[in-house]
């Protein structure tokens, strides 16, 4: 998942909880504050009650209702009642308690907040009731919280779509530096310093990491091609020299023939060592990216030419080579590299061919992506020889002769194309090769 | 025979190196300083077409250092017209021969042939051996104006093993000069054999090879 998104989502549920916690307090802290109220109003009333209290006015009040000892009076609309009462004699006066209470007046039930006042008057004890109706309240506190949740939804939709931009137009900077730093780079001659702009302090700093790492890279890897260039310098120039001095010494008439026979076997060790170290260095060149990948390759033309190039040994083995392809396609690459890849797959399919064999090369489009296949109809192998031929140094058939460097050569070019080699081998029965190109893009 | 051509014009190398193919030669293709002189450290080139104008450097530097290593192989310089100083300097440094550019492919052609046979002691293009007569430039080998048909392969053997007359050429030296640089390890060099038995075959006909050696296990040799 994108940060932005995550980012986005953890502000939204964090501001969520906020949200819940708020509408599940709200009830509380609306009844904390409503009751405050109402308690203040029955004290009020209470004190007006008080004031204008003498004996005739509770006589009248008993008097009226003598049978239960109790005055009640409500208002028309039941939101408020008043109820005078007598206590036992004992009971405590001056006494002020507020609660909450069902109460039924007039077979209506409803919630009241009441005051109880318990009081002497004239010796004889008292309990004075006056109640407030909440039910009205309680509609008020359904209303504020459901206005509440809506417009809290709103905001947190507002704020989700907000957060997002946001930390998109944070972000961009990032995807910049990903994108033009990171990328598309595959060499680091071809990395951009220039510095990309942000307003972030993380993202500058990022960058200017980056920017440092790439130099490092490329001071190695500058290091490294010289070490190349060196290797080929200092290895290559001393067999050279042998190679001159043996071929000289080869025209001294005084050699007798096992002399001979030794200085043209030390001039096949050297060849041996020559070709070696020029493989290593092609596969490290390739590797370290040295080429450039920008012909236009016909390889309908190039295995034409190949397949010239190589009669002698085709010739020799009595090979039926059969070259069936379509001559529109072409491929942006790296001509020389592509040469010897061709090459070596050739020369494998010919080497390990038998005497009179064949060799197909066709091609076709598999859903989309061009291939060309060699196949041959040689000795084979088995699949555990089959999984590390692409290893530098091994040897698919032990009796034959080579360093195994054609197939790693091969795989290296092949990577460096992006093409995909894929074998397919039958013991006694031959192998095939294919080579899976890329979707071409045209620039 | 191979060649080493350095330039940095793409183009013209590419269309010079087409050519020489065609010729018969082998060529190696660079296009800078640094290039050349590991290729000219590595390989022995029978011949080196060198631009004086290089990306990295001037072609003098690497004059000289073919001729510090005491490389052998001719060198032709390519100028540009007019400028007469460097063309004297080339000389002076050891080149052989110079072209001014831009100029013309069969000359550089003639040039090369001439320089290469003149290295090797011969002082016609007709090559004269044993009563054979080979055309170096065209392919063409004749026995008392009789034609003596070969391949391309076989004239290009024949070719290097006269003009390298005296000397044991190894299967190796063969397949470099004649093959180009084969970068597979230990390449069975059986078809080169098979090469030079056919043209022993075609050449016994006329008259008796005893001055064509076959050195056991080792190449050829061509006795003046």
């Amino acid at each position: 998942m994108k940060i932005k998104l995550q980012l986005a989502i953890f502000n939204a549920l964090s501001r969520s909880l906020v949200i819940l916690v708020l509408w599940l307090m709200l009830p509380v802290l609306v009844e904390k504050v409503v009751y405050k109220h109402i308690n203040q109003s029955l004290l009020e009333k209470k004190q007006k009650f008080i004031e204008h209290l003498d004996k005739d006015e509770i006589k009248d009040f008993m008097v009226r209702n003598d049978s239960t000892e109790t005055y009640a009076s409500f208002s028309t609309l039941h939101s408020e009642f008043l109820q005078l009462s007598r206590l036992p004699v004992n009971s405590k006066a001056n006494k002020t308690i507020f609660l909450t209470e069902a109460r039924i007046i007039e077979e209506e039930e409803n919630d009241f907040r009441i005051l109880q006042y318990q009081f002497k008057y004239d010796q004889t004890p008292y309990q004075l009731e006056i109640g407030s109706s909440l039910s009205e309240i309680k509609e008020l506190t359904f209303i504020i919280r459901f206005f509440i949740l809506i417009v809290l939804t709103i905001i947190l939709i507002l704020t989700f779509l907000i957060d997002t931009v946001y930390i998109e137009y944070l972000l961009q900077p990032f995807n910049k530096i990903i994108d033009t730093k990171i990328r598309r780079i595959n060499e680091p001659d071809t990395f951009d310093y220039t510095p990309i702009k942000s307003n972030s302090a993380d993202f500058k700093e990022l960058d200017v990491a980056l920017n440092q790492m790439m130099s490092r890279i490329s001071t190695l890897f500058k290091k490294e091609r010289q070490f190349i260039g060196n290797v080929s310098h200092e290895l290559l120039t001393p067999v050279a020299i042998l190679k001159n001095k043996f071929e000289n010494l080869l025209q001294n008439e005084s050699l007798n023939e096992s002399a001979v026979d030794k200085v043209a076997n030390s001039l096949k060790t050297l060849d041996m060592l020559k070709k070696v170290i020029n493989n290593l260095l092609l596969i490290s060149r390739i590797e370290n990216h040295q080429y450039e990948a920008n012909e236009a390759i016909h390889l309908s033309e190039l295995l034409e030419n190949l397949i010239t190039e190589l009669e002698d040994r085709i010739e020799e083995k009595e090979l039926i080579v059969t070259l069936n392809l379509n001559p529109e396609f072409t491929f942006i690459g790296n001509k020389t590299l592509i040469h010897i890849l061709l090459y070596n797959l050739m020369v494998n399919a010919i080497k390990y061919n038998k005497i009179k064999g064949g060799i197909t090369i066709k091609d076709g489009y598999k859903e989309d992506q061009y291939y060309l296949s060699i196949s041959d109809s040689g000795i084979g192998m088995d699949e555990s020889k089959l999984s590390h031929i692409f290893n530098r140094f091994i040897r698919i058939n032990n009796d034959q002769e080579g360093q195994g460097l054609g197939l790693s050569i091969a795989d290296s070019i092949a990577h460096f194309h992006h093409i995909q080699i894929l074998v397919n081998s039958i013991s006694n029965e031959g192998t095939t090769f294919e080579l899976v190109f890329p979707i071409a893009v045209k620039s | 025979m191979n060649i080493l051509i350095v330039e940095d014009h793409k183009n013209l190398a590419i269309e010079v190196m087409d050519y020489l193919s065609k010729s018969g030669y082998v060529c190696k293709l660079v296009g800078n300083c640094e290039a050349a002189r590991e290729e000219i450290s590595v390989t022995d080139f029978d011949a080196i077409l060198l631009d004086l104008s290089l990306p990295d450097g001037s072609g003098f530097d690497v004059l000289q250092y073919i001729r510090k290593i005491k490389s052998i192989s001719a060198v032709i310089i390519l100028t540009a017209r007019g400028e007469l100083d460097d063309r004297i300097k080339g000389l002076e440094l050891g080149a052989d021969d110079y072209l001014t550019k831009p100029f013309a492919l069969t000359e550089l052609g003639a040039r090369l042939y001439a320089i290469i046979r003149r290295m090797k002691g011969f002082t016609l293009n007709e090559l004269d051996i044993h009563g054979f007569s080979l055309q170096m430039q065209d392919y063409k080998v004749s026995y008392d104006s009789i034609a003596v048909k070969l391949t391309k392969k076989e004239f290009d053997i024949f070719r290097y093993l006269v003009l390298n007359k005296n000397r044991v050429i190894t299967r190796l030296q063969l397949t470099e000069h004649i093959w180009g640089d084969i970068l597979e390890v230990n390449s069975d060099s059986n078809f080169i054999d098979v090469h030079v038995r056919n043209l022993r075959k075609k050449l016994d006909k006329h008259t008796s090879l005893d001055w064509f050696e076959t050195v056991r296990n080792v190449g050829y040799r061509i006795n003046l």
